[in-house]
């Protein structure tokens, strides 16, 4: 091999390691980059929480450790911060110095998080603890319990058990899903909640003096709360100062983790089940399907997660309801701004709101032009909900979905729900039941279950494309529950009432029926053979 | 083994060009691939995000009145003097300035009445934008050291040092 | 130019003609043929080790409580931490690869009979110089391996009769692995042995330059030819050539095949499996093969026989009158030691 050769072969070989140089750079740069999502940030103790670390760090190893892990933790958002009250809070408490609650509440959260402390507080979220006077409630603290304790029947071996107490149910199913009252125990072991607080709607500090002074401490001098009321992370929590809702009811203290509220699991908590399966239904639908196989390319740790943008494989829950898009580049924390039509009354209703925010019933469509002043419309909610969709959907497509649910919508409004509730009118009318919502009759959960679980279960259905949910889930039973047992069962009770001699309220509601049933929708019954469909 | 010349060649320059020419490649390509390397060498050696300065939440905004400081301790332990100057809401109406006296690391605190930080050590004074105006470090013409703040929202932010050698 | 080399010309009174004399030593025919080229690479791998090694100890600190973490450091933080640390230790797998190779090419050329018998014995004290910085480098990882192979070694070390304590308590600064230990692998692994080693090759080459290379013959060559060839430029060409593909196939290895890092060094737990590097492997089955005192002094044994090698070569040519039985002999080590070791590599524990 002569010189010239080899200085040939060097200079190949020096180019081959050049290139053997680069193949080290470019795995250095998708290093970097893999890296960029991950990089832990260093967490600092802020020198104001220092000694609460110290000590929790031992006694509640697990609460340093999600809030190490924690954007707080990350911007020196420590203890004090969040949990910090005034002395004139109803349940501060002297800790080691430092002054604080254990319920850090929205109004806490407000401090830093101004609007989406406003947006939450606008949104039916914060409202959720209206259940409290609902017939949902009566079912629990009623039907399924006691409003009073009463006493055991029988003893339970092992347990000394003195008192059953009858809102358990209550407790522990409802309010840890809509929020209840929380509540500080007097003396006597009876709650003190913000009715009895009343607090000032600006600051939070309860006005009545009275119930103050009678909160029972423990012997560190801390406000005992009512156990039935906390622990609770119901979403619309009634808070001691007078706010509604618990942030954490999503985003999971002490990490609140915004990766998790990304999640459709983080919905699942309380959306699901048989009479709102929202969550079964978006793991039928194709989003849901999508989300299971892409998850792990979801960016879900990006600290924006903008549809279009951050993402884009599937979307979450939180995708379409809540969360900031190319378009809306703003997260919001009222779903309901995206939502035009709202199914959880027995008859769904169109979402146009007036400027309470509450949902307009009147039927003037001048007046209710005039009403929606400083409100939302539904069709402004729903131009919201188009932006998201349109980022993988063309508008023909999304107007041709829309079209589909809202005669949906209206075919169960129109051929059950409006006839169903007719129904039930007039048995009411008629003095021939009770109050529907009084569950003491066979026909009152009929209905019941007619609209709050199929009925939902069908809406819902169609709403998020998921075709077994609105239809054998849903319409199928729907209709099931209306033929086979709605008119057949007000029907005897008009036929018992004949035979015991109230003849004109027997009347009164066959005729109901028999004009609801002589409709086109419903001849196929009356007249042996359904029509040949066109 | 090849001989070091074909012998067909006449023009001499160019014959010349084409001998030297695997030189010229073979010096290039030794540069390009040792340099290279030796140029990754240097980027290792040159510190990677050493300091690691984070932006901490210091107070709500409406916690400091217009005159008065509070003191914040970063997690590195240096002492800053976070002050309002004036009632806007723009990090440009506070001021955070290391309360260590460059003079001799004595704490240096404010003085509301008379306008100026103060270090009892040796009198030194300094004007509330940390610039020297009295004692040893007028002399000097040393100043506290200032922090970057910012505030987003209510709130005001200030970006330290998240480590130190201990 | 001139006038710079004039410059120099009168501080440095070295003419062009001696460096070239210098430089220029004949190097024998046989070395064009690329297997002659080993005793090179490691040399190579040497300066390569050198200039990673100073890199790497920018970041590395030697103290048990920063050791895993200075690593995990250069490893996953550094720019190119991990290019680095992965060029040092695949040039550690080479360079031992390339010395045992070029050991074994002296062995059956017979490259190690008079007057070459001192240069064997340098070559010998390279060998173990060069396992010396294997052991240490790997050491200073702080991974669990690198504790507890620490730790097993120093109790080998034990084994040795009489002096035995005396060394396990040099090497471990005390009864068992404390505080002060890794600082002592550090030294070892980053200035005592490269200096040793800097040391034996300025001999190792000194000697080559003196005896000159031994000269052997091919049956295809052309007799006329001149025996010789310079070594400037055409066999350091060779050396550039093989110390570029060198760093190709050394990149190639540390982005392919990067250096992870184990599980932190953990006193508490020992690990499930205990494996040296490979290059230890061939003493681990040695020593599980037999027991302790007698494992030990075996391979004292053995060592010493390596070094005597040239003396007990001669004593066994005069003895049998044949010229072969050394060839014989190496076969049987060489398929010895490649037994053991693969031996050891299947094995589970």
């Amino acid at each position: 091999m002569n010189l010239q050769t080899k200085r040939t072969i060097i200079f190949v070989l020096g180019l081959a390691f050049l290139a053997s140089l680069l193949l080290v750079q470019w795995q250095e740069v998708v290093r970097r980059e893999e890296e960029a999502g991950l990089t832990v940030t260093p967490v600092s103790v802020p020198a104001s929480s220092e000694r609460c670390y110290a000590c929790h760090k031992s006694s509640s190893p697990g609460i340093i450790a999600h809030w190490e892990g924690s954007t707080h933790a990350e911007k020196g958002v420590g203890c004090v911060e969040c949990h910090q009250a005034d002395e004139r809070d109803a349940d501060a408490f002297l800790h080691h110095g430092a002054t604080i609650a254990t319920i850090v509440t929205p109004r806490d959260c407000s401090r830093c998080h101004v609007t989406e402390a406003a947006e939450f507080a606008a949104s039916h979220h914060a409202k959720g603890g209206n259940i409290l006077a609902s017939l949902d409630n009566f079912l629990a603290e009623t039907v399924e319990g006691n409003r009073v304790p009463f006493n055991p029947h029988s003893p339970t071996p092992g347990m000394d058990v003195t008192e059953v107490n009858g809102m358990a149910s209550a407790f522990t199913g409802c309010q840890q899903c809509h929020g209840g009252k929380v509540a500080l125990t007097d003396k006597d072991g009876n709650m003190i909640n913000v009715d009895d607080l009343q607090p000032d709607p600006e600051t939070g500090f309860p006005t009545n003096s009275a119930a103050v002074a009678a909160i029972a401490k423990d012997s560190n001098g801390k406000p005992i709360l009512h156990t039935g009321t906390w622990p609770n992370t119901g979403i619309g929590r009634i808070n001691l100062d007078g706010s509604l809702g618990s942030c954490s009811a999503c985003h999971s203290r002490h990490d609140f983790s915004p990766r998790r509220a990304r999640q459709p699991e983080n919905c699942g908590k309380c959306h699901l089940g048989p009479d709102h399966p929202q969550k079964e239904i978006y793991e039928e639908s194709k989003h849901g399907v999508a989300f299971r196989d892409l998850r792990d390319k979801m960016n879900l740790d990006s600290k924006t997660w903008i549809l279009g943008e951050d993402y884009a494989q599937a979307p979450t829950c939180a995708t379409c309801h809540m969360s900031a898009n190319s378009v809306d580049r703003k997260v919001t924390h009222d779903p309901g701004t995206r939502i035009s039509w709202t199914n959880r009354p027995p008859v769904s209703k169109l979402m146009d709101t007036d400027a309470n925010g509450k949902i307009i019933d009147e039927v003037d469509p001048v007046l209710r032009q005039e009403m929606l002043e400083g409100g939302i419309s539904h069709q402004q909610r729903r131009a919201n909900m188009r932006n998201v969709c349109m980022h993988c959907h063309t508008a023909d497509y999304v107007s041709g979905f829309y079209k589909q649910y809202d005669d949906f919508v209206i075919l169960y409004n129109e051929k059950f729900a409006k006839p169903g509730r007719a129904i039930m009118t007039v048995l009411q009318e008629q003095s021939l039941i009770t109050h529907p919502k009084q569950f003491d009759e066979e026909i009152e959960w009929t209905w019941f279950y007619l609209w709050h679980h199929e009925g939902r279960r069908a809406r819902h259905g169609a709403s998020m494309m998921a075709p077994d949910y609105a239809h054998w889930h849903g319409m199928y039973e729907v209709a099931e529950r209306f033929y086979q047992e709605l008119i057949p069962q007000a029907r005897e009770i008009a036929n018992h009432a004949a035979v015991e001699g109230r003849e004109a309220e027997a009347a009164a509601v066959h005729q109901v029926i028999d004009e609801i049933l002589a409709r086109p929708e419903h001849q196929w019954i009356g007249g042996g053979e359904p029509p040949p469909p066109k | 083994m090849m001989g070091e010349s074909s012998g067909t060649q006449t023009n001499e320059d160019r014959r010349g060009f084409l001998t030297r020419l695997p030189t010229l490649g073979m010096a290039g390509g030794l540069l390009a691939g040792y340099g290279s390397f030796f140029g990754m060498a240097a980027s290792y050696l040159y510190p990677a995000g050493n300091a690691k300065k984070t932006w901490l939440l210091a107070t709500h905004v409406d916690n400091v009145t217009v005159g008065n400081a509070f003191a914040f301790q970063s997690p590195a332990g240096e002492q800053v003097v976070i002050a309002r100057l004036s009632s806007g809401q723009k990090q440009e109406d506070f001021i955070a300035l290391s309360s260590i006296c460059p003079h001799l690391g004595c704490r240096v605190h404010w003085e509301s009445q008379n306008d100026r930080f103060f270090c009892p050590c040796h009198n030194g004074t300094f004007a509330p934008d940390g610039a020297p105006t009295g004692g040893p470090p007028k002399t000097a013409n040393q100043a506290l050291i200032r922090y970057p703040l910012a505030v987003r929202g209510n709130l005001l932010f200030i970006e330290v040092e998240l480590t130190r050698l201990t | 130019m001139n006038a710079v080399g004039r410059w120099f010309g009168e501080r440095v009174s070295i003419s062009g003609d001696v460096l070239r004399e210098l430089t220029n030593e004949p190097v024998p025919n046989h070395l064009k043929r690329w297997w002659f080229c080993l005793g090179g690479t490691p040399a190579y791998l040497f300066v390569v080790q050198i200039v990673t090694g100073i890199l790497l100890a920018f970041y590395y600190q030697a103290s048990p409580s920063t050791a895993f973490e200075s690593v995990r450091y250069i490893t996953e933080e550094a720019s190119y931490g991990w290019y680095f640390r992965g060029i040092h230790k695949w040039a550690a797998t080479l360079m031992i690869a390339a010395v045992i190779l070029h050991q074994m090419r002296v062995y059956f050329t017979a490259g190690y009979r008079k007057p070459r018998e001192l240069n064997w014995l340098i070559g010998m004290c390279l060998l173990l110089a060069t396992l010396g910085l294997g052991f240490t480098g790997y050491c200073l990882v702080f991974e669990q391996l690198s504790y507890w192979g620490a730790t097993v070694a120093a109790n080998i070390c034990d084994a040795v009769p009489f002096v035995g304590g005396f060394f396990k308590q040099m090497l471990l600064a005390g009864d068992s692995y404390n505080e002060r230990t890794l600082s002592r692998f550090f030294v070892l692994h980053a200035a005592v042995l490269p200096a040793v080693m800097i040391l034996l090759l300025f001999v190792h080459i000194a000697f080559i330059r003196l005896h000159g290379v031994t000269e052997l013959r091919f049956p295809d060559e052309d007799q006329n030819k001149p025996k010789h060839f310079s070594f400037f430029p055409d066999h350091f060409f060779t050396e550039v050539i093989i110390g570029l593909l060198l760093m190709v196939l050394l990149s190639f290895l540390a982005s392919v095949v990067p250096v992870g890092l184990g599980p932190k060094a953990d006193p508490l737990t020992t690990p499930e499996t205990i494996k040296p590097e490979w290059f230890f492997y061939v003493m681990f089955r040695w020593l599980k093969l037999f027991s302790g005192t007698f494992a030990v002094l075996s391979i004292g044994f053995i060592i010493f026989a390596m070094y005597a090698w040239p003396w007990l070569d001669s004593l066994i040519r005069k003895i049998t009158k044949r010229e072969e039985c050394s060839t014989w002999i190496g076969i049987v080590a060489v398929l010895a030691i490649i037994g053991l070791t693969v031996w050891e590599a299947l094995a589970p524990h």
